[in-house]
């Protein structure tokens, strides 16, 4: 199989990489940070304050489940500047026979269902689109698996009776819209809004969802982008056919075919992007380091609504490729933990590339699937590293 | 001969800058940097605006999108602002390094 990389640039680029890592190793354990204080998220990447965008660095993906103060947020617009749990009602009107308003009261007694779900935004990986895009420069920490409990969305909808003309399902959030921005509203197929696994999430990790998570309610679509899970919800409506709006078209599609680098392509040779990409990211050791020759690779790997079947690591730029062991904890659309452990027989540096094989048999890519957006990419991930004498 | 991925080279040059002390995200001095704030910051912060990196006829559609979206940029300004983005923001430019929230150990 051919290597990714050729072997004679690697040597050519070692010795400043080297260099670079030897200086920026001892400096690698500290957080820095310009005072950006935002309770109950610490050590977050600062994607954006207004809005607030905060990325979750790599090293802080070391468990199944990411606790809230480590989980990504993302926001297209303001959140809510006040809410009144009290006085917050969801509604459920369109094609039904009868529309119904919910408190958070009556939420919470109805049937909870709990999904462990790896939310992932779709825009993760764009910077690594040549020619950037624009949008939030996110690398690799717009993900995070939890918990998330509620009652299923279609005992909700059955409560009001969807008639036969109900096709999609649209949701609306409470975020403050700025300027003429349009709000933030998408729909997603009536299927997938049945499914028994996709709920109206009250809870995140065992805690009533805390405001940058969309308190008090939130949709959940499971294996999905995280675009189409809204937070703040206030509006479920049920409608004839897929909402028409900013983001859900222009906004938030991919090419129907691939596309060079860099080339146009126009909204009616475009699709909704839905499910997620199978996907994986190398965790540790981290980029730079500088190791013993026993080396344990660690990562996660993901594939959306489906599951994955494997993930293999390179430590020759791609000329030959281990299995890696998988992690027992397993759950319809959470990520899997892996590992992968080596003894690097000679020092140097070493390129350490990760790709997962999902149960319908994708495989990631060994380059980024460029598209305008910078949406769903998922190449192989990679980490370089030395070995010490 | 093997050939070289520019995906995987990116991916590596990204990953070996220290994610540490988060780059400025003040706008660059210039006769536009507070007409550029007044139209900008009313809805935003300039964090999303100081990691893009963009060519022009790119930036010249993220201009035209903010206008469409509220921006109060006078017409006659619009191409100056699209040059003052342009060259303060181009793709060849060093990337822009991120900073984090605050640490409790670490705090400023």
């Amino acid at each position: 199989m051919k290597s990714i990389i050729s072997r004679r640039e690697l040597l050519l680029r070692a010795p400043a990489a080297i260099g670079a890592m030897v200086v920026v190793h001892p400096l690698l354990n500290f957080g820095a940070d310009y005072g950006s204080a935002i309770p109950g998220k610490q050590g977050m990447i600062v994607r954006s304050l207004r809005f607030l965008d905060l990325e979750m660095p790599v090293e802080y993906a070391d468990s199944f489940i990411i606790p809230l103060e480590r989980f990504f947020v993302r926001n297209h617009m303001h959140e809510p500047s006040a809410l009144d749990i009290g006085q917050w009602r969801l509604t459920i009107n369109g094609e039904v026979e009868k529309s119904l308003t919910f408190t958070l009261a009556e939420l919470t007694k109805m049937e909870q269902h709990t999904v462990i779900n790896t939310l992932e935004c779709a825009g993760n990986g764009r910077a690594l689109a040549v020619p950037h895009v624009p949008g939030v420069q996110w690398e690799k920490g717009a993900i995070g698996t939890a918990r998330f409990n509620g009652p299923r969305l279609r005992d909700v909808l059955q409560r009001a009776g969807v008639r036969p003309t109900g096709k999609h399902v649209m949701f609306r959030g409470l975020d403050e819209v700025p300027g003429k921005v349009p709000p933030f509203i998408r729909s997603i197929p009536i299927e997938k809004a049945t499914d028994e696994d996709t709920v109206v999430a009250l809870r995140m990790n065992g805690l009533p969802l805390t405001k940058h998570h969309g308190s008090p309610a939130r949709a959940l679509v499971p294996g999905w982008i995280g675009a189409a899970s809204c937070k703040w919800l206030t509006e479920i409506k049920v409608l004839e056919k897929e909402f028409e709006g900013n983001f859900m078209s222009p906004g938030y599609r991919m090419p129907n075919m691939p596309v060079k680098p860099g080339e146009a392509v126009r909204v009616e040779d475009t699709h909704p992007a839905t499910a997620l990409n199978v996907k994986s990211m190398i965790t540790s050791p981290r980029a730079g380091a500088i190791v013993k020759s026993r080396i344990v690779a660690q990562g996660m790997a993901w594939a959306g609504e489906a599951d994955i079947a494997k993930v293999e690591v390179s430590i020759d730029s791609g000329a030959n490729w281990q299995s890696a062991q998988l992690g027992k904890e397993h759950s319809h659309y959470a990520w899997r933990l892996w590992s992968y452990s080596w003894n690097a027989v000679k020092p140097g540096s070493y390129i350490i590339i990760s790709r997962a094989t999902d149960s319908t048999g994708r495989m990631q890519p060994d380059s980024v699937q460029w598209n305008p957006s910078g949406y769903l990419i998922n190449v192989v991930d990679s980490v370089q590293i030395h070995v010490q004498a | 001969m093997f050939r070289l991925n520019l995906s995987l080279a990116l991916l590596l040059s990204l990953t070996c800058l220290p994610l540490l002390h988060g780059q400025s995200t003040a706008l660059p001095s210039g006769p536009l940097q507070s007409k550029i704030k007044t139209a900008c910051l009313e809805c935003h912060d300039t964090g999303i605006i100081v990691q893009q990196r963009l060519a022009k006829a790119a930036w010249t559609k993220e201009v035209d999108k903010m206008i469409k979206w509220g921006a109060l940029v006078e017409p006659s300004d619009r191409d100056a602002f699209i040059e003052y983005l342009s060259t303060s923001f181009p793709p060849d430019k060093e990337r822009y390094t991120a900073p984090r929230t605050v640490t409790g150990n670490n705090k400023r």
